[in-house]
């Protein structure tokens, strides 16, 4: 079996995100998105029972590469990497157009994927490679339990949550806390650094959305309230009990 | 411009999100019409003053690519060239599907727009709504996922004015559906919200804010990380991956403030946090901050009540 993970990678995100002509600025050094991780863990864990090969697949910059560094540290066993000035700002259609044409270079049977990016979170990109590969999409996924017959993925609802038996072939993406991603270990560090990186032209893949989006403008608002702050030395509760009755709450 | 509102039927209704698109939609005086997605076998949900299309789908199959299909259909039969639905899970995929279909980009977590010039304009929210992010749409049919609560919602007299597709099966299989018990005031429409966070030290602890939230008669919500940590169910999420709310008055014990919390409830009328570290993000959009132990605050507090 062949499993393909996408991973990105993003701007450390314990610093506010900054844009350039309406792009997220991407620095040198970015690092693998933790939303990510789940979708590597659960390739990992299927790889385990079925001795699945796991691909990389990523688009964007390549910098430093840390980012595809740290998923590969994870257990996977290569990478396929799309990077190419012209996708700089890239919408989420051509995203899944590019990764589902690795996807296809990849012979992936199952393509993994987060639920949506940390930097960027439009939210759509695996369904949208699901549909330009004409597979079932199997969203939000929750919970995963893999025994002796079949994988048995729990989705998350609007109501609550359901059941299906993984297809032999389709797209699924992890929420958070869907699964728990393992920390490598010095081995599996030092390992990775061996894997494959293969880097494929953009001119290799037939692209075929185009930049419907427009970028106008970013307009500062003034959101910050500042508003009464009180330490409270035992009976700080009493201006939220005055609060209350303003609010006429109480 | 043609608009197409995508909403789900949940228990019988109208999805929330879509009373409060065809709101917006009225007031830009764009003519539209619904499709609506549910399990339901005759729910109300139609009305005289607009066409819709129910497609009915078994609860038991994973459907959307083909109901993505019939969504398709419409489009083009009736020339729509705006479709719009509400972030939810069900219309996310729905419109991902029709986006590759009709090669056009979707805008995903849109606030407001506008039509400018016979062309689309959106507003996002960005950097837990410091900016706002606009973007012209280009494309013959354009696609936007809205942010629940960014409208008011329209109250509208339903019956059962629709047309009524049944939708074949797929080819995956959905068993165990589970229903999460919904008990209390609910977070999309309470007046008040009481939040908890990590701050809140134990889960045991949640004993306490589910005693305030009784006594002010509100919903209850927490932040990823006690979701994620298993204290609350999902559904119980407030922020950018969970719920937005918009209540007259939002407590926050125990709640940092990532911005990703941030822009589910930046939006109430007040907000009252209590957090032990005076630099916590939260008290920059609070009304009233009580820098302080949650675990003493609180029972003072509904003491005093
Ligand atoms: C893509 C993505 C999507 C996300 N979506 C969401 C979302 O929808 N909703 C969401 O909430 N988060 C979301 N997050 C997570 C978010 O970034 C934060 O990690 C999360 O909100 C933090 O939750 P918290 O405030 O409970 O925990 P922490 O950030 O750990 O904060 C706990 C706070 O409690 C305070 N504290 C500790 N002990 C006490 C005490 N005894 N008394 C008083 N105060 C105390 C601390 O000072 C601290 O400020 C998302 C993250 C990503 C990357």
């Amino acid at each position: 079996m062949k499993i393909a993970v996408c991973a990105k990678q993003i701007p450390d995100p314990a610093i506010e995100i900054s844009y350039e002509k309406g792009h997220i600025k991407r620095p040198e050094e970015q690092v693998l998105d933790d939303t990510d991780r789940y979708g590597i863990e659960l390739a990992l864990q299927l790889k385990e029972k079925f001795d699945a090969e796991v691909t990389i697949l990523s688009m964007g910059p390549k910098g430093t590469l840390k980012g595809v560094q740290q998923a590969l540290q994870m257990g996977a066993d290569k990478a396929m990497i799309v990077s190419d000035e012209n996708l700089s700002g890239a919408n989420s259609l051509t995203t899944s157009n590019v990764l589902s044409e690795l996807a296809k270079l990849s012979e992936a049977d199952l393509i993994i994927l987060g639920t949506e990016s940390t930097d960027g979170y439009s939210g759509t990109v695996p369904q949208q490679i699901s549909r330009y590969l004409n597979l079932d999409c199997i969203s939000y996924v929750k919970a995963v339990e893999v025994n002796s017959e079949k994988v048995i993925l729990t989705r998350q609802t609007i109501e609550g949550s359901e059941k299906v038996d993984m297809p032999d072939k389709c797209v699924i993406s992890v929420t958070a806390g869907g699964v728990e991603p393992r920390y490598p270990n010095f081995k599996d560090i030092m390992a990775a650094k061996s894997k494959s990186i293969q880097e494929i032209p953009l001119n290799n893949l037939n692209l075929t959305a185009k930049n419907n989006l427009k970028f106008i403008d970013i307009e500062e608002v003034e959101s910050s309230k500042n508003g009464q702050k009180v330490i409270d030395d035992g009976e700080a509760h009493k201006f939220i009990i005055e609060k209350l009755k303003e609010l006429k709450i109480l | 411009m043609k608009a197409l509102i995508i909403s789900e039927v949940i228990d019988g209704k109208l999805g929330l999100g879509s009373l409060e698109i065809i709101s917006k939609v009225r007031n830009l005086n764009i003519e539209f019409q619904l499709v609506t997605v549910g399990v339901d076998d005759v729910p109300t949900i139609g009305s005289d003053s607009f066409k819709q299309t129910y497609l009915k789908r078994s609860s038991n199959s994973l459907q959307y690519n083909k109901v993505a299909d019939y969504i398709n259909n419409i489009i083009q039969n009736e020339q729509v060239n705006l479709v719009l639905a509400s972030s939810t899970y069900q219309c996310r995929d729905i419109i991902s599907f029709l986006s590759v279909d009709f090669n056009s980009s979707p805008v995903s977590n849109v606030i407001d727009f506008s039509i400018e010039n016979h062309k689309v304009q959106t507003v996002n929210s960005i950097n837990g709504g410091n900016q706002l992010y606009k973007t012209e749409v280009d494309s013959e049919v354009s696609f936007l996922l809205i942010r629940p609560k960014s409208f008011e919602a329209v109250d509208i007299e339903l019956n059962s004015n629709y047309i009524s597709i049944d939708v074949e099966d797929g080819i995956t299989k959905i068993y165990d559906i589970h229903k999460e018990e919904k008990k209390g005031p609910q977070l999309e429409d309470s007046k008040v919200v009481v939040s908890a966070g990590r701050g809140m030290v134990d889960v045991s602890n949640l004993s306490i804010i589910n005693e305030l939230a009784s006594k002010l008669n509100a919903a209850v919500g927490g932040t990823r990380a006690i979701v994620d940590a298993g204290w609350m169910p999902y559904s119980q999420q407030v922020g950018q991956t969970g719920k937005t709310v918009k209540p007259d008055l939002y407590i926050a014990c125990g709640i940092s403030g990532a911005t990703q919390h941030q822009v589910g409830m930046k939006d109430s009328k007040f907000i009252i946090a209590i957090n032990k570290d005076e630099e916590a993000p939260i008290f920059q959009i609070s009304d009233l901050g009580i820098v302080g132990d949650t675990l003493n605050i609180l029972p003072k507090l509904i003491e005093s009540i």
